[in-house]
């Protein structure tokens, strides 16, 4: 019999700062003290079938291992019984003897939705809202079912509006299906394949769940991501509100297949240019993230359900403010 | 530099009576263009002066600063400033010449407002750029009508907006004269004819035996300005650069250009008594360095906290981008031994006495004054705290009772201490005009000195009216040959400051770090042979963000980590940074191993300074490029203007990693494969004329027959005609 709960994962700007451009070596492997090990940054990966985008998985452990260590210095702060003269000696036997502190203690649990870490009161937006751009993308996953991205999609959203307070809605949300790329290096010949990938019903079947966010006024602007001429010529025949952007991921941005190019200028159509991995996040790397931050066990998976990222830029400034990732997704603990 | 006022100069005796009183109403503030600074009157001495110093001193200054301190969200706009010679060429002369028709020039431009430019696109339009005059009379200076803004589109119209102020300053000379973007003009200051039209050398401003007086612009504040330099100085400036010795150099080389034997003026014995030493290029007037041409960009912050920490954290990205942009190897017709112009400039400007600069005992003057009042920046100004007190300069000279009445009127100890180390200078250009009385609704007082200390960053507060922001001005690039170089690296430097502040990057390192690598950057390929110190970690330390007390919640600060080490016990400082090439700096560790061919084909590579292993042994830096592309990757841009940023990228991680060559380099080349050059280090006329004709060529879209231009330029040489 299993038992699942909810996961909520997420990253912080700070975190995401800091360990965004460590090499995807460490990223994948190093279990912890990533951060202290210096940045170390490999180019940027252009290869379109990259999985696991290298931002994300750095920024989560990055942001958990901060949150352990917040709470390592909150339990020294309130422990005056620590000897001046000891440094590790005074720490708490529960960080010292595992070198990191229980789950419980940097967590939170509520309606059996797993925080990870918790999420403390947000800072929100220091300007009003109208200063700035805001773009969430959230990211449907292989292997989800299709009736659930409805539910996925709002409780992503209400997040992401959550952390950017008092923002009561995004510029643009960017909705990205699995399986889309632009895989070939010839131009054409990418544009002609990602009109076979995805799953054209499937991708249907979700717009008017994302049609309804844009009526309710939670984002103003709809987009979908890695769309080939053929594909985006098909999808825009069909749906209601239509896309007003797509993001493309190209190998070299400067080789965008005619075809596409055409298209969306013709249809008023922005392309811009995004650098996320297709697969954005796989069973496997997050089991292995929340392994070495000692959150699950042997016996338990974590299913990957949606991935939601968010950016907030000032428009006449051009920098950005706040910026991180929201990870849904469930436990499985076999008994 | 803007338009300036006319009025009467005072010479320099009379200037320094007057100094204390303009650096006493300085610090209080108004802003024309009045310019200058001021020296040290002696207490007692100017009695006059005396009696204003005992008045509330900062006076203009504290004014601005108080009207100003409390803008708030000023939007990002910039400017770029380019600046121009202006050569009378032809195929046909046996040499190209320097032309001294900037006014007649400025005077035709005046005309350009009813021309409104096409902008990129197509359908908007832009105001008309701007032209002004600079120090030498073969200079000019352009800027676009008005500021640019941040938005992704608008980078892209900075270079048809640079090539289009190119195109009109063509189209307002004569059809033999072109505006070019050497830094220097090879042949400045020969024997001989240089000029079109020729004046005698030895004129009573300048007093130079190697250019006239009117080499400078003719407005009474340029020449007032270089003979009062000289004047307080105390004898003509000394402009030595060490001269390249190529294998048929004599040596020890004795500058064959040098008169010893002229009579005309007392400055006459400066070469008598040792001013050209053996083995340098000697340079004896302003214009030799004032006359140099470079690239600036002035960034507006948000507000003025904001400003500061975009002067602190571009401070120690000068002498890198100095050297990445190295122009300048020619000097009064010879090869120097340096790539870049800016210690020529600095020597230039020198207007310290024998007493300041530690020649003398300290008699009549206040201080030692360790550098020129051109020179790198002598102070970080951020209230910071990731601003460690060892970053600082322990030793730096301030005007300590002007510090104590800028601190009286509220403004905080490192800003005082800023500005009270620029009024440590005297105003050089003191219009009798402006001495009747203290107006405080202008900052032309404080302007004067301000506008004459030439650091390599500057630090702006708004105008008199109070309608710009507070401003940054990003000093130290070269001019490049091509627009579309200016181009990128004018937006490069925009787009850092926007990851500096996304990402909240710190660069301290130690101010006197900065000063050595300044000195480093002068090296012939300093890009590719020298290393620099620079900071390993430039990322906030890794601390829990969300609860939101460890987030500044002043709505001030953009996200940058405000908790230092308090904590924690710091590292020792040094610690914190060491010697990376530029090649790492800029294109990060990962990409400079895999890139090293370069260097390693350098002949001058100094195998104890630079050393290729070090990259196997050192951790790995990120490289401002990445992290540029990673700021890119997080904000919305359009694919075309991506391709556009990548084109600008792709250049100067070419130039980094010398994939592709620098201008100094590729000029360097030039001369040495031309038939005419004797391997003596002489650039002669037919070579700067060959040179000039490179440049013009690659400027008319004719550049891919010129010598060495696919190394130097790579796929990005322009095909279309600017003229």
């Amino acid at each position: 019999m299993a038992k699942t709960t909810k996961l909520i994962l997420s990253t912080g700007y700070t975190s995401l700062s800091v360990a965004h451009l460590q090499s995807p070596a460490q990223q994948l492997t190093s279990p912890r003290n990533i951060v202290s090990d210096g940045p170390s940054i490999v180019r940027r990966s252009c290869s379109p079938r990259a999985k696991n985008n290298p931002e994300l998985i750095s920024s989560l452990r990055s942001s958990f291992h901060s949150a352990q260590q917040e709470y390592a210095a909150s339990l020294l702060r309130d422990t005056p019984s620590a000897t001046p003269n000891g440094s590790s000696s005074s720490l708490p036997a529960a960080i010292t003897s595992s070198n990191r502190p229980p789950t419980s203690a940097w967590t939170s649990e509520q309606d059996n939705v797993l925080y990870i870490p918790r999420i403390d009161p947000p800072t929100g937006l220091s300007e009003p809202p109208q200063h700035y751009n805001l773009t969430a993308k959230i990211f449907f996953l292989p292997n989800t079912p299709v009736q659930s991205r409805m539910s996925y999609a709002r409780e992503a959203l209400s997040l992401v509006l959550q952390e950017l307070f008092p923002a009561q809605s995004v510029d643009l949300l960017v909705v990205s299906f699995p399986g889309l790329s632009f895989t070939a290096d010839c131009e054409w010949e990418a544009d002609r394949l990602n009109a076979l990938q995805g799953n054209d019903a499937e991708e249907l079947a979700t717009w008017p769940a994302v049609e309804e966010l844009h009526r309710s006024g939670l984002a103003r602007e709809l987009g979908v991501a890695e769309f080939g001429s053929e594909k985006l010529a098909r999808f825009l025949e069909k749906v209601t509100v239509r896309p007003k952007v797509n993001q493309v991921n190209l190998r070299n941005c400067c080789n965008v297949p005619p075809p596409l190019a055409k298209l969306a200028k013709e249809q008023g159509i922005e392309l811009l240019v995004h650098g996320d991995a297709t697969e954005v996040v796989t069973r496997e790397t997050l089991e292995e993230v929340l392994g070495d931050a000692g959150v699950i066990g042997e016996k338990e998976e974590v299913w990957p359900l949606w991935v939601v990222k968010y950016t907030a830029v000032v428009r006449d400034r051009g920098v950005i403010e706040n910026k991180g990732y929201f990870v849904g997704a469930e436990l499985v603990r076999r008994e | 530099m803007g338009l300036l006022a006319l009025g009467t100069a005072l010479d320099w005796p009379d200037a320094k009576k007057q100094a204390n009183l303009v650096r006493s109403w300085g610090i209080k503030v108004r802003s024309d263009f009045m310019l200058s600074l001021l020296p040290s009157v002696k207490a007692g001495k100017a009695n006059d002066a005396m009696e204003i110093r005992l008045t509330p001193f900062p006076q203009q200054l504290l004014e601005i600063w108080n009207k100003a301190k409390g803008k708030e969200r000023d939007a990002m706009l910039w400017g770029d400033e380019v600046e121009y010679l202006v050569v009378v060429y032809s195929k046909e002369s046996p040499k190209v010449l320097l032309s001294l028709r900037q006014a007649d020039i400025l005077k035709a431009l005046e005309n350009i407002k009813d021309v409104p430019e096409k902008a990129a696109d197509g359908q908007s339009t832009r105001s008309p750029p701007v032209f002004h005059p600079e120090f030498g009379r073969f200079m000019l200076e352009a800027t676009p009508g008005k500021p640019w803004g941040i938005e992704f589109r608008e980078l892209l119209e900075v270079e048809p907006n640079m090539k289009a102020r190119r195109r009109i300053a063509k189209a307002h000379m004569l059809p033999n004269e072109y505006p070019i973007t050497l830094t220097t003009f090879p042949r400045l200051g020969v024997p001989g004819v240089f000029t079109e039209p020729f004046y005698p050398v030895s004129g009573p401003k300048l007093r130079s035996q190697f250019v006239p007086d009117e080499i400078a612009n003719p407005h009474i504040r340029f020449p007032t300005l270089a003979a009062n330099i000289r004047a307080r100085r105390g004898r003509k400036v000394q402009v030595n650069v060490p001269v390249f010795r190529d294998e048929k150099t004599p040596w020890p080389w004795k500058d064959p250009t040098v008169n010893y034997d002229l009579h005309n003026w007392p400055e006459d014995d400066d070469v008598r008594n040792g001013a050209a030493p053996d083995n340098y290029i000697h340079m004896d007037a302003m214009a030799f360095g004032m006359g140099s041409c470079c690239l600036q960009i002035t960034f507006q912050a948000k507000n003025i906290t904001e400003g500061r920490q975009m002067y602190d954290q571009l401070s120690p990205l000068g002498p890198i981008m100095l050297a990445l942009t190295a122009a300048t190897p020619i000097y009064k017709g010879f090869l120097a031994d340096t790539d870049v112009r800016w210690n020529q400039i600095s020597k230039a400007v020198d207007d310290r006495t024998p007493e300041e600069l530690g020649e003398k005992p300290l008699k009549n003057d206040r201080w030692r004054i360790p550098k020129s009042r051109y020179a790198s920046n002598s102070t970080y100004i951020s209230e910071d705290p990731r601003l460690r007190p060892e970053y600082l300069d322990p030793d730096l000279v301030i005007d300590e009772s002007i510090k104590q009445q800028l601190l009286d009127g509220g403004m905080d100890d490192r800003l005082a201490t800023h500005f009270a180390h620029l009024f440590i200078r005297d105003p050089i250009v003191i219009f009798s005009e402006d001495l009747q009385e203290l107006d405080l609704t202008k900052t032309d007082h404080f302007e004067n000195i301000q506008s004459t200390n030439w650091q390599h960053m500057r630090f702006k507060p708004p105008p008199a009216d109070n309608n710009i922001g507070w401003r940054v001005e990003f000093r130290p690039m070269e001019i490049q040959i091509t627009d579309f170089e200016n181009a990128a690296f004018a937006v490069f430097i925009v787009l850092v400051t926007r990851v500096i502040l996304s990402f909240g990057l710190n660069f301290y390192i130690p101010i006197r770090k900065v000063d050595e690598n300044m000195e480093t950057a002068h090296a012939r390929d300093a890009v590719l042979t020298r290393r620099f110190h620079f900071r390993r970690n430039l990322f906030p330390p890794s601390r829990p963000s969300r609860s939101a007390s460890s987030r500044s919640g002043s709505g001030t600060s953009t996200p940058m980590s405000t908790s230092s080490g308090s904590s924690t016990p710091a590292a020792p400082v040094e610690s914190e940074y060491r010697l990376m090439t530029i090649n790492e700096i800029i294109n990060g560790t990962a990409y400079a191993r895999a890139n090293s061919q370069y260097q390693r084909q350098q002949p001058d590579l100094q195998q104890d300074d630079y050393d290729h292993s070090d990259y196997l042994e050192e951790e790995d830096f990120p490289g401002l490029i990445p992290l540029v592309e990673s700021y890119l990757d997080s904000v919305n841009v359009d694919v075309t203007t991506r391709c556009q940023l990548a084109r600008y990228l792709d250049l100067i991680r070419k130039r980094a990693s010398g994939e592709l060559w620098t201008a100094a380099h590729w000029i360097r080349e030039f001369v040495a494969r031309h038939p005419r050059y004797e391997k003596d280090s002489v650039v002669g006329e037919e070579i700067a004329k060959d040179l000039v004709g490179a440049v013009v060529a690659i400027g008319e879209g004719k550049g891919e027959s010129v010598w060495g231009v696919d190394k130097f330029l790579g796929r990005f040489v322009p095909k279309d005609p600017i003229h």
